[in-house]
């Protein structure tokens, strides 16, 4: 009786190891590959809050030499959510 | 953001350099600064010019002397062509200035043969490798003195590292305003005290298109790549200015172009120079803080920066703490924060 008491508690004990193991190690994996879904959310709000993409290099390749103020724009210069205008990289 | 932003945009090595700066800082206003830049950059053009034969380069490498003195801003390029090659393993050899030639870059490129044209005339692709003398370990630089000590003959390309060096010294006296970029013709800085997020697209090498948009507030980048400066040499074969080192002759190594990302600017074009050199299986190893590889075929593989994640939105999500401001990055990469 004694022995049938023993091997059902370590059985129970093995599980519940083995569940909250596998329900860490889903989590870990989940948050180390940089998918943690509440800051997907938070990205997903900011990709929509922020304006769609534009090349401005053909507008800018027609002057030699172009100076503006963002407000200005005349680069064509995209702003981000934070008001920062975009830079372009490319091959030179 | 701080201030206006203001913007400038103008001719420089043979390409477009951009400077965007918002805020007062050390150099002055915005406006003082944006100046600043754009008479540095004009400046060092003329000063680090292959094709000018009176430039502190070309007398450089025409000079028959071992032992030479240097500019400061020279004796830090010839460092950096010492580290690129360290750091690329000798993919990235600066030191390759006859074979250049030889393959026929001796002038500015004004006319350029079409990617898709260069691609169909290529030869197998295959990765390039380092050059069994490692030219570049030779240079010995002592910034303290300003000299350089090398073999007679040897001669340095100031190319893409000498853009990305530069970016880097005008990000050190820009340090102080709120938020600026730094574009030197590809090679970009991004920094700022005011850590303001900014999009950096990078542009398709077949299209012109936006592959992808990364948004850092403190970054260098670089783009490398065979799309821009192409041509036919005296035999009819296609060439462009990525030299395989062991070979001499120009890298077709199934890459078109790679953008890196990398704490400086500088170390962003050894990192994108070493990705297109090494070819599709190694090059993700060389964008170790994120990038954008182009393959032949047109498809490009985008390669995240580490993630980064605020207190303040990790607060959101746990309990809210007051003043908890501070950003840290979730995996290594200083790139990213």
């Amino acid at each position: 009786m004694r022995r049938r008491a023993r091997r059902i508690r370590r059985a129970v004990v093995g599980l519940a190891v083995a569940l909250f193991a596998a329900t860490f190690l889903v989590v870990y994996v989940q948050l180390a590959s940089g998918h943690d879904p509440a800051l997907v959310a938070n990205a997903a709000k900011r990709r929509a809050a922020s304006p769609s993409v534009t090349s401005t290099e053909a507008s800018a390749a027609e002057s030699s030499t172009a100076t503006s103020t963002r407000s200005e724009a005349s680069t064509g210069s995209e702003e981000s959510s934070s008001g920062a205008s975009a830079v372009t990289t490319s091959q030179s | 953001m701080s201030g206006a932003e203001i913007i400038e945009d103008f001719d420089c090595f043979g390409s477009r350099c951009s400077a965007v700066i918002s805020g007062a800082g050390e150099v002055g206003s915005a406006q003082d600064a944006v100046a600043f830049v754009k008479r540095k950059l004009l400046g060092w053009h003329t000063r680090f010019s292959r094709f000018m034969a009176d430039s502190e380069l070309s007398r450089l490498n025409r000079d028959p002397r071992e032992i030479v003195p240097v500019s400061p801003l020279m004796a830090r390029f010839a460092q950096a062509v010492r580290e690129a090659g360290s750091l690329s393993g000798g993919l990235v050899d600066a030191t390759l200035v006859r074979e250049i030639e030889t393959a026929g870059y001796d002038g500015d490129l004004r006319d350029s043969l079409a990617l898709a044209s260069a691609l169909a005339l290529a030869p197998a692709r295959r990765p390039a490798s380092a050059a069994p003398a490692r030219r570049w370990q030779q240079l010995e630089v002592d910034r303290a003195a300003g000299m350089l000590v090398r073999p007679a003959g040897l001669q340095l390309d100031s190319g893409g590292l000498a853009k990305g060096l530069f970016a880097d010294v005008l990000g050190d006296a820009l340090a102080t305003h709120p938020s600026f970029a730094i574009n030197c013709a590809g090679d970009l800085l991004v920094g700022g005290v005011a850590r303001t997020m900014r999009p950096i697209r990078v542009q398709s090498p077949f299209d012109g298109r936006t592959l992808h948009t990364f948004e850092l507030a403190r970054t260098g980048v670089a783009t490398s790549g065979i799309g821009r400066r192409s041509w036919l040499d005296r035999g009819g074969a296609p060439a462009h200015h990525l030299l395989d080192p062991a070979s001499g002759r120009p890298a077709f190594t199934g890459i078109v172009q790679a953008t890196a990302l990398a704490p400086s600017a500088l170390e962003a074009e050894i990192r994108a120079k070493a990705a297109v050199l090494s070819g599709p299986h190694s090059a993700p190893g060389w964008l170790t803080h994120g990038g954008v590889i182009v393959f032949d075929d047109g498809s490009h593989r985008v390669i995240g920066p580490a993630p980064v994640v605020t207190l303040a939105e990790l607060a959101r999500h746990t309990r809210p703490r007051p003043g908890s401001a501070q950003t840290i990055a979730r995996a290594a990469g200083p790139a990213a924060a």
